[in-house]
């Protein structure tokens, strides 16, 4: 066989799966969020809509406020774990004995399913049998509170259990960036005789930013795409505090079976992911660069 | 000559003292972290009285409840029928009588639990086989807008799986997939493609290419290089782009929730549904986790050297 033909061979099952599953039903559904179609209706007669939905969406209300609490979710999320993620790489990077094992123990939240765990800190944040509620009444008293059922703490008890689950993931990132740094731009330092506070000014930080910043992109998209945790544990509740955009898309799409608008609410979703998406890979290319 | 220099270690290590520090602070970090870990276990051992106590209760007489209530489906009965029933032969039985109940049957975990290896293991082999074959192609040949089609395949992860579920359901639907095992296994193996396809890229990128060109001067053919240079040399590298597809495809719980309801059900959106009488069941839902997470956190650690480039599609190689 010539290599061209291998070349086809090895890459066509892999894009025609991709184009199948993934580009038809994008297609399908840039129409569907131009027609009036409800998918629990069948043999409903498709009608032409125009972009009805598309300023439906635009202009509600509801949808802004998903948006902010999108926003909220996001901005904290990142600024918590960007901070801690970052001590913890420089701590874990002195080398004090054990830190192979507390780098592998601290990692393991990040690997398990955030539903399954979502669920169970369901269990934790319970008012009265929770652990949480009784560690946090342990130290300051504020007697019984919820934390999932209540309008102000709602959203926090996301932030948290976001928080736990991927702080770990910028921390291995900005490790990686520390370990990246060669030796001798440290000796250099210590030569010209900069103290510690300049070479983590001069040295470490812009080494790592890089890192950080790949970090950020990273968690930013998922984030954005947040369901599964979320879902389980407050499934957007109480009222819509804590209905970040995939869960209003899920409520709409397979609790009110509203196809059109639900499909134009994804497309948004895809364009917004998708231009991230770039924006991240230029960012990529530029640290290969490096 | 002074001798008070302390010449064991280079400037550039950190002190013993600054080390102490670290190690206090990340020490604290990993015990509250690894809180819920330790909850999820202990609460699989707990009775279910025990586990809906105020205030939580730390030290507990360890039960078989949470296992029992898992593996069964029991009925409540009336202490006059207990009593007329032979006195119980096992020791689940046991427990179960206990609580007045008795058991009405084996519960649906076992199936469920099935269905995920079934369909985490079906889908995984798909990518990482279709996945080496097209980062062999990308890697080694000249192939036209290459580097569109390598984005195009990594664009396809960016989307909100909830945004791709709505056409899936219904192309699905009209197919007749909607919860089935197939259906399951083309959409994870697909959705799996793009992680497989990039990380063993890089994989394969860091295999020399004088091996193979040393064998197609020795009357090798393109393929028979292929299989017999390339797949042993990339065979870290395979396993470890398996393990992480194994996991991703064990944990997804968006699509499950969507696209499964009974036969093709896995474990993530099971274990929410797990009620006992008045709410959730926590001990059987902690030892449902427990099983659960168990083979993720030995996978975890066989993977520590490359969980960074899994996680970030091979762009940061440590």
């Amino acid at each position: 066989m010539s290599d061209r033909s291998i070349a086809w061979l090895f890459t066509l099952p892999t894009i025609i799966l991709l184009i199948f599953i993934n580009i038809y039903p994008l297609i399908w559904s840039v129409y569907l969020s131009f027609t009036n179609f409800k998918a629990n209706r069948r043999g409903m007669e498709i009608k032409w809509v125009g972009t009805k939905w598309y300023e439906k969406i635009l202009m509600s209300e509801d949808v802004w406020a998903n948006m902010q609490v999108t926003a909220h979710f996001l901005f904290w999320t990142i600024f918590i774990q960007a901070i801690l993620g970052l001590s913890l790489a420089i701590f874990l990077n002195r080398k004090f004995k054990g830190h192979e094992l507390m780098t592998t123990v601290v990692v393991l939240p990040m690997m398990l399913s955030p539903a399954v765990v979502g669920v169970f800190w369901s269990y934790i944040y319970q008012p009265q049998a929770g652990i949480f509620n009784y560690i946090i009444n342990f130290f300051i008293d504020f007697g019984e509170f919820t934390m999932i059922g209540d309008f102000v703490l709602a959203p926090w008890s996301i932030v948290i259990v976001d928080t736990w689950i991927w702080t770990p993931f910028v921390m291995l990132m900005c490790l990686a960036g520390l370990k990246s740094i060669p030796d001798y731009l440290y000796e250099a330092a210590e030569v010209d005789r900069a103290s510690k506070w300049q070479q983590f000014i001069h040295i470490t930080l812009p080494s790592v930013m890089p890192f950080l910043m790949l970090a950020v992109l990273f968690r930013g998209i998922e984030n954005f795409k947040m369901f599964d945790m979320v879902n389980e544990l407050t499934g957007g509740g109480p009222g819509s505090v804590t209905e970040l955009a995939s869960i209003h898309l899920k409520r709409a799409a397979f609790e009110k079976w509203r196809t059109g608008y639900s499909s134009a609410f994804a497309v948004i979703l895809f364009v917004t992911v998708f231009g991230a998406g770039s924006i991240y890979v230029k960012f990529l290319n530029k640290l290969k660069e490096k | 000559m002074s001798t008070n220099i302390d010449t064991s270690r280079s400037p550039l290590e950190a002190t013993a003292f600054s080390k102490r520090i670290a190690a206090f602070i990340v020490i604290i970090y990993a015990a509250i972290a690894i809180i819920p870990m330790l909850l999820i276990v202990t609460t699989a051992f707990k009775s279910t009285t025990d586990a809906i106590t105020y205030p939580p209760k730390i030290l507990f007489k360890p039960s078989l409840e949470g296992v029992v209530n898992l593996s069964t489906q029991r009925t409540r009965q009336s202490k006059e029928y207990l009593k007329s029933l032979p006195p119980p032969r096992t020791w689940y039985e046991k427990i179960v009588r206990k609580r007045q109940m008795v058991i009405a049957g084996p519960s649906r975990f076992f199936q469920r639990f099935v269905n995920s290896l079934v369909i985490g293991f079906g889908s995984t082999f798909f990518s990482v086989f279709l996945g080496t074959l097209a980062a062999y192609a990308f890697s080694r040949f000249k192939i036209p807008l290459k580097d569109d089609l390598l984005f195009f395949i990594l664009s396809t992860r960016m989307f909100p799986p909830i945004a791709a579920a709505v056409p899936i359901f219904l192309m699905y639907r009209k197919l007749g997939l909607n919860d089935t095992h197939l259906g399951m296994i083309v959409l994870y193996t697909v959705v799996n493609l793009s992680l497989s396809v990039w990380l063993l890229k890089g994989f394969i990128d860091e295999i020399p290419k004088e091996y193979e060109e040393a064998a197609l001067v020795d009357g090798y053919s393109r393929l028979s290089a292929f299989f017999k240079i390339i797949l042993p040399q990339a065979a870290t590298g395979i396993a470890a782009t398996a393990i992480f597809c194994l996991i991703f495809s064990w944990n997804e719980y968006a699509f499950a929730i969507l696209l499964t309801f009974r036969e093709a059900q896995t474990l993530p959106p099971f274990i929410p549904t797990i009620i006992g009488e008045g709410g959730l069941d926590w001990p059987a839902i902690a030892t449902a986790t427990s099983i659960f997470m168990l083979p993720v956190i030995v996978f975890t650690i066989i993977l520590r050297k490359h969980l960074l480039r899994g996680i970030t599609f091979g762009a940061v190689r440590k």
